[in-house]
């Protein structure tokens, strides 16, 4: 029971992390992509130190050091935050290699017809970047689940901590943790299977 | 602000002993899960069905499991099978066992795309089995996957900051550690964090500098 | 080719007397290489040019000039009497929707047909209306589909592009190019990237619109087409005009050495 309260606590955080760091590093890597002064050095700076941040000490500093700064945050939104910043650099990164390997031609094109820089992503650009993208962001959501136990260090109580909670109670630590590793094994394999049924549909759909 | 980084400056050396420990941990189980992910990577090649299952379902298993479960696994779960370990010990066992199903994949991927004249070039001057591996297919493989193992190596060290968790007495559980003394949450984990991001660029600087001297040779 | 889609207002005289295209003393560098030096031109309301030259003469340079896509260094480029590139009046360059507004009124037919592969083929011809000129979808709609009649594609206008051959695929981009009611079409090398026996159906379709009285800078290959389609050809090598004649005048009796060695490859 507890742990598939830790279930719903590990989805629900991954789905938030997810809704979040997906568009945020969409509009970071657009940043980067338009050469914006300034914030895309600060964005290329933020992606950099994520990058070599583990996931552990950014709960912590956010959990300790927001309320330093007149933020007083609970352990999930702290939780979060941490899972959004992380992930939204490494999707940062992956918006970001799409863009830059969208052929120019088509750029062109659609400037040619008196297409704005926003019409063109709109409907030009977005619609194949994202298709493009989808294996690698999955890729970085499975990251991101088996990354999420990080935030059992603030409290938060996750599919992580519910069994080790469960093993401490009945001494038999390792029945938990199994059923812990199916559960992980299953969410992951959802998005794994999704992506695949979606990437299947668009192959039939465009034949290409 | 200033005066929490003074605080962490006066207590640099734990944070530098947490740093210490950090790369020796992760340096260590780099070698072990690159040596077990070679080994890996052979079975996986193999012409035994069975083999390549069994190493299959392990590596298969490994990338379901978040590292942290996998810790856990190591120290509080085994010692009910009768296996126990200290701390440091399940630490670097379950970094290594972890990584190394991932090395494993790296290496394969390398493998597969490597060109056959190598091998072929290798059996003709007369290697055969482990000799061939060793001496003709492994260096190729390394040298060839060098930027993707950079990227795993740079993984390894930020999972042992989940060791932290088993109070391994890493960078992260000393950066905490001053932080709960002294109450410096921004200073104590913005410096940890600092200390990580060197790592990682030493990282990036070695595997560079690998590919730069690969080039040369080429 | 039977229905023929609201070209009749192209040729319509417009409220200004000026010429739909005004070059006026166009210069461009890439880096240190000269790539247009001085060029000026003048395209009347339904007139075809043709800008001819070898390869690297920056013929491509200068049609792309003409939207913007490139910037030129100097010169002024107006459009039925507009000033390319600048808000009106003043050398403060346009924001890149200014411009955006600017390129609506100027079809481009691209080498590599340039089709948007995530879009069918009406998809491709209705994107620009749409979205740019904001027009009723069902009149783009009907609109579209008597351009694909007329380019003869009608049947593939729910097919993806991956499934047409470069011909077929260069009429659709004609097509699109036309959907957006363009005062000036510009074709950049149309057939030069096409399979030799696919080159005669975008012809056709050039031809047509040259004759009903579509406004076209066409920089091509194809003597023949040139030759036929032309009112003026504009012959540039190595940055430079070389020649500016009539067809007749261009290809008979040639005044520069530099065209009559260019011909003599094409006679056959």
């Amino acid at each position: 029971m507890a742990l598939a309260q830790g279930a719903v606590a590990t989805v629900l955080l991954s789905l938030a992390g997810i809704a979040v760091g997906v568009p945020a590093g969409l509009v970071f890597a657009l940043i980067r992509w338009a050469k914006i002064p300034i914030l895309a050095q600060i964005v290329a700076a933020y992606v950099s130190v994520i990058r070599a941040t583990p996931l552990v000490t950014l709960v912590l500093l956010i959990f300790f050091a927001l309320p330093g700064i007149g933020i007083p945050v609970d352990p999930i939104p702290a939780a979060i935050i941490s899972l959004s910043l992380n992930t939204a650099a490494f999707n940062c990164e992956i918006w970001r290699s799409a863009l830059n390997d969208f052929p120019k031609a088509q750029v062109e094109a659609a400037e040619a017809t008196g297409m704005s820089p926003v019409v063109a992503f709109r409907y030009i650009i977005f619609p194949q970047i994202w298709r493009i993208s989808l294996p690698a962001l999955v890729n970085e959501i499975t990251l991101l689940i088996k990354n999420s136990p990080a935030v059992a260090i603030v409290g938060v109580v996750d599919i992580t901590r519910a069994a080790v909670r469960i093993g401490a109670q009945t001494y038999d630590p390792l029945p938990p943790f199994l059923i812990a590793t199916v559960m992980y094994a299953v969410i992951v394999f959802v998005f794994v299977k999704a992506q695949a049924s979606i990437e299947t549909a668009m192959t039939r759909k465009f034949d290409f | 602000m200033l005066q929490e980084f003074s605080i962490v400056l006066d207590h640099k050396d734990r944070l530098l002993i947490g740093l210490g420990n950090t790369v020796w941990i992760a340096t260590i189980s780099t070698i072990l899960s690159t040596v077990i992910g070679a080994a890996l990577a052979m079975a996986l090649m193999s012409r035994h069905v069975m083999l390549r299952r069994a190493v299959r379902v392990f590596i298969d298993a490994m990338r379901c499991v978040p590292f942290l479960l996998l810790a856990y696994i190591v120290y509080y779960g085994l010692p009910s099978l009768g296996v126990r370990f200290d701390n440091l010990s399940a630490g670097i066992a379950s970094l290594s066992l972890y990584n190394a199903a991932y090395m494993g994949e790296i290496l394969r991927g390398a493998w597969v795309s490597l060109p056959k004249e190598y091998a072929e070039a290798g059996e003709a001057y007369g290697f055969h089995g482990f000799k061939l591996f060793h001496r003709i297919i492994m260096p190729s493989l390394v040298l060839a996957a060098v930027p993707v193992l950079g990227n795993q190596v740079i993984q390894i060290v930020k999972d042992t900051a989940f060791l932290t968790i088993i109070a391994v007495p890493e960078l992260t559980h000393e950066a905490s550690a001053i932080q709960s003394m002294y109450y410096v949450p921004f200073g104590a984990f913005v410096a940890a964090i600092a200390l990580y991001w060197l790592i990682c660029r030493m990282v990036e600087f070695v595997v560079q500098y690998t590919e730069h001297l690969a080039d040369l040779r080429r | 080719m039977t229905a023929e889609p609201h070209l009749a207002h192209r040729a319509a005289p417009a409220s200004t007397e000026r010429p739909v295209i005004e070059v006026r003393s166009l210069w461009k560098k890439f880096g240190d290489l000269p790539v247009l030096n001085d060029i000026s031109l003048n395209v009347e309301r339904g007139k075809t040019i043709c800008v001819l030259g070898p390869s690297g003469s920056g013929k491509s340079t200068f049609l792309r000039c003409l939207n913007w896509l490139e910037k030129p260094d100097h010169g002024e480029i107006f459009l039925s009497g507009k000033r390319i590139g600048y808000r009106e009046g003043s050398d403060i360059p346009m924001s890149a929707k200014e411009i955006a507004v600017t390129r609506a009124r100027i079809g481009m037919v691209f080498q590599h047909f340039n089709l948007w592969p995530h879009l069918t083929v009406l998809g491709n011809i209705i994107a620009a209306p749409l979205h740019v000129q904001h027009r009723n979808r069902a009149e783009i709609v009907a609109e579209a589909e008597a351009l694909l009649r007329k380019v003869g594609l009608f049947e593939k206008r729910d097919v993806y592009p991956a499934k047409l051959s470069g011909g077929q695929k260069q009429r659709v981009a004609i097509a699109r190019a036309l959907a957006m009611r363009p005062e000036l079409l510009l074709f950049d090398e149309a057939t030069s990237a096409l399979d030799p026996e696919l080159v005669g159906e975008v012809i056709t379709v050039m031809e047509d619109l040259a004759k009903e009285g579509m406004t076209m800078v066409v920089v091509t290959h194809e003597m023949h087409f040139a030759r036929e389609a032309a009112d003026e050809i504009l012959f540039l090598d190595r940055g430079f005009v070389v020649e500016h004649a009539p067809p007749a005048q261009f290809f008979d009796n040639p005044s520069s050495d530099r065209v009559k060695q260019f011909l003599q490859r094409f006679v056959r």
